[in-house]
């Protein structure tokens, strides 16, 4: 009953916010049509990249070029969501503890997490959302898929649960500046890593390749559904690990985020 | 209402050593330094009271503030508001205070006023006829009107304040935490903020704790204080008691008919014997008009005023009480033992 109503409560605030976001929007319109053509023009960079590479080679490892389309595709969609909806996380570990900012979350009845989550949307991550559905359709018009319906339900999982991965890890990574006030940049490093899910891990070494599966597995949010996907190779690996990272992650990352507010020391004022 | 007993907060602070070798130096070897920013304070206030907390900057204001708001979680003691710990169930304590920090804001930066309404409706679980009574009241209050559809980065900083004290009231909170209400504000808008807080004191029947530095905030609101310093309580009591017993501080203003006459006075020498201490005797001088203020445990007004009166002429003389924020100036600089 509790989790019920504060997940009502929690689509209420997220509804308030998401219209004044719009409105926020249209005042500023350049903004926002610079921001999501900034990104898009991100994606566009790696993928002539990509496909420069494939002009002098058949196939990476095995995996064809619109294969790989399809893997890299796949990747920008957890990671968008995250964008657009996670995205004040990264402004917990830069400025918001950093300056006593918090306070104001830890004076209100809900939950901070929820609070300063909900605060605001990324909506530039629209460009990368866009270039990951057309990756997608672009590829599955090339590569033959052995499709059957009950794939659409699991990649749908495998999106939401990578969603999970990512945001997770950014819930444990900002926490850190409870201790350190600040933790922007070890935010920025890792997650920087996700640039390894983009691609078939059986490109890099043995110990890239565990490290995206096992430490920090980013591997699940992008390439092992996206092969169960395109190959149908081992479900419950691929599709349950995504599901079984992301709830681990989910659950570290709020024993850390409680452990730090117990540790907030604000700012003097 | 609020029971806070032997409240403790320390911090760990790293000790840097100076330059940029320093730096790298306490990168490896890190000394730690235990700074007690509150230490063992302890003070109780009756519902519908307002308290003026004060207190020289770095005293420990705030952190006693964010200790009792849930925000900070003390070292050691205990403070109990309404029957409730705030660290232990902060969802469910939260929605019987209001907090406001002068310094920062509590609105969205770009919703309009009325949109942060509606949030914070929606945050604090208020039901449709509560908000509307309460709105009406706060509108009433602190005249919100004219810029209740603007937002927020486009209110002046008086409009703001305002904006932000009625945010802390929408959920009717039984205790409100107001930590300088009326920094940099002019002295209309902080007489108006005065008015406010003390109706809504009346008429809702709210405990207010009000930190401020402004001395006029504390005599037109507060009939009691609690000032610290480096982190203790230093005096506790009402401020009538504060003004009997540190207000023996007189101010001897005159004009003398020419400024050489005034030069000639020596208040200092012919005041030697009686055992002066530091700030019992102070004279600024500026051409021909003359300020005296000392203390009359040491220094009758009699004899100020004869001594004064033998040596030259003057064209006016008067002599004024010692105001709140004399007092509390001298407190500041001596700190109260037997409080």
């Amino acid at each position: 009953m509790h989790i019920f109503k504060e997940t009502r409560r929690a689509f209420r605030l997220f509804r308030i916010f998401a219209a004044q976001h719009l409105k926020k929007l249209m005042e500023y319109k350049v903004d926002f049509i610079t921001g999501a053509v900034s990104f898009l023009l991100d994606q566009l960079v790696n993928i002539a990249f990509l496909t420069i590479i494939f002009t002098g080679v058949d196939n990476l490892k095995g995996w064809s070029y619109y294969e790989i389309l399809f893997i890299y595709g796949f990747s920008l969609l957890p990671k968008g969501l995250d964008h657009l909806f996670c995205d004040n996380l990264w402004n917990v570990g830069y400025n918001i503890i950093r300056k006593g900012e918090f306070d104001k979350y830890l004076t209100r009845p809900i939950s901070p997490l929820l609070h300063v989550t909900v605060e605001m949307f990324q909506v530039d991550s629209l460009g990368e959302l866009i270039v990951g559905i057309a990756l997608i359709a672009t590829s599955v018009a090339h590569v033959n898929l052995p499709f059957v319906w009950y794939d659409i339900p699991l990649a749908i999982i495998a999106v939401l649960f990578g969603m999970l991965i990512y945001t997770s890890i950014k819930i444990i990574l900002a926490s850190i500046a409870f201790w350190t006030k600040q933790s922007g940049h070890i935010i920025n490093m890792i997650y920087g890593m996700n640039d390894f899910a983009k691609y078939p891990v059986e490109i890099y070494s043995k110990a890239v390749r565990n490290g995206i599966t096992y430490i920090i597995p980013f591997a699940f949010t992008a390439f092992y559904p996206a092969s169960y996907l395109l190959r149908h190779t081992d479900p419950l690996f691929s599709i349950g690990g995504t599901v079984i990272a992301g709830c681990a992650l989910f659950v570290i990352g709020l024993i850390v985020w409680h452990r730090g507010l117990n540790a907030y020391e604000s700012a003097g004022s | 209402m609020i029971q806070v007993e032997n409240l403790e907060k320390y911090f760990k602070k790293t000790i840097k050593q100076p330059g940029f070798l320093g730096s790298v130096k306490s990168l490896f070897h890190s000394q730690k330094e235990i700074v007690k920013a509150v230490d063992d304070i302890s003070f109780h206030v009756d519902k519908g009271e307002i308290l003026g907390f004060i207190g020289p900057n770095g005293a420990g204001k705030s952190t006693v503030i964010k200790m009792l708001t849930g925000i900070l979680t003390p070292t050691g003691g205990s403070c109990v508001i309404n029957g409730q710990n705030p660290q232990k169930n902060r969802k469910k304590y939260v929605k019987e205070i209001g907090v406001v920090f002068g310094q920062r804001t509590q609105l969205w930066w770009d919703l309009p006023l009325t949109e942060t309404y509606t949030v914070l409706k929606e945050i604090y679980e208020i039901d449709d006829a509560q908000f509307k009574k309460q709105m009406a009241f706060l509108n009433e209050v602190l005249e919100l009107d004219p810029f209740i559809t603007s937002p927020v980065r486009t209110l002046s900083l008086g409009q703001r304040m305002r904006a932000d004290i009625a945010a802390s009231l929408l959920h009717n909170p039984k205790v409100l935490f107001l930590d300088e209400p009326t920094i940099g504000l002019d002295v209309v808008v902080k007489d108006n903020i005065r008015k406010a807080i003390a109706k809504i004191n009346q008429e809702e029947g709210t405990t207010v704790i009000l930190t401020t530095h402004d001395l006029e905030d504390i005599s037109s609101l507060c009939k009691r204080i609690v000032m610290i310093d480096h982190g203790k309580k230093v005096y506790d009591g009402s401020l009538y008691n504060l003004k009997q017993k540190y207000g023996q501080m007189r101010e001897l203003n005159f004009e003398a008919v020419d400024s050489e006459s005034a030069a000639t006075l020596d208040y200092a020498n012919t005041f030697a014997a009686n055992a002066l201490e530091e700030g019992d005797l102070t004279v600024t001088t500026e051409g021909a008009m003359v300020s005296v203020g000392f203390n009359t445990d040491k220094i009758s007004v009699e004899k100020m005023l004869n001594y004064t009166l033998s040596k030259i002429h003057v064209k006016d003389i008067n002599v004024k009480d010692a105001d709140i924020e004399e007092i509390i100036r001298r407190l500041y600089k001596s700190g109260v033992e037997d409080a």
